[in-house]
């Protein structure tokens, strides 16, 4: 395992291990078979800059380091992606998902 | 990957972390939780809850084991701890045996 990337969304976080090299379609497959969810209905965004990842590419082309958080999406009933929605504990480290994920 | 091979950890908050069986059992407490046939109802559900550990500390710890494994696998660099966490921090590796 070169690195790990942890996916949120809701309440969950999923600690996937990969490797620079691999696509987000590589990713979308690990993610398949702990969501039950088709690759289609998977959208990644990368938290620091809001950008949406893009299945083709690498993690490292699109700059997705060790330990990045990375939000899921998913597809609804009307075709339509839903936003972001990562909750956060509600404690004195509140802000630190703000920070872009420096550490 | 396969669901089998993964663990569901959740916190005070109920906040819930899925990582690897390999990565979890860096803790003694959980490899003995996931490891002793038929003793806990863990071992069936691949879930652990931790009523006392709260999600910033559990989500830190999940952080240490895959840390730990890299650092196991030769990829030498340093694990930060904001000192705000340390006690925290340290009262839960305690517990877990890490």
């Amino acid at each position: 395992m070169a690195m790990y990337i942890r996916v949120k969304r809701s309440k969950t976080t999923y600690f996937i291990q990969c490797d620079p090299t691999e696509t987000i379609l590589d990713i979308k497959q690990k993610l398949r078979v702990l969501i039950d969810q088709p690759v289609n209905n998977q959208r990644l965004i990368l938290m620091g800059t809001g950008e949406v990842l893009e299945d083709s590419k690498t993690l490292a082309d699109q700059k997705v380091e060790n330990d990045t958080i990375v939000a899921l999406t998913l597809r609804k009933d009307d075709n339509e992606f839903e936003d972001v929605d990562i909750v956060k504990p509600n404690d004195f480290y509140q802000s630190r998902d703000a920070d872009g994920g420096s550490w | 990957m396969k669901k089998e091979d993964t663990v569901k950890l959740i916190s005070a908050e109920g906040f819930e972390f899925v990582i690897d069986k390999e990565a979890a059992m860096v803790s003694q407490t959980i490899r003995n939780m996931l490891t002793s046939p038929g003793s806990f109802a863990e071992t069936e559900h691949g879930e652990v809850t931790f009523p006392e550990i709260s999600t910033t500390i559990l989500e830190k710890i999940c952080q240490y084991f895959y840390w730990s494994l890299q650092y196991s696998r030769g990829k030498e660099t340093d694990f930060h701890i904001e000192p705000e966490l340390t006690l925290e921090l340290m009262m839960a590796a305690n517990y877990l045996h890490t």
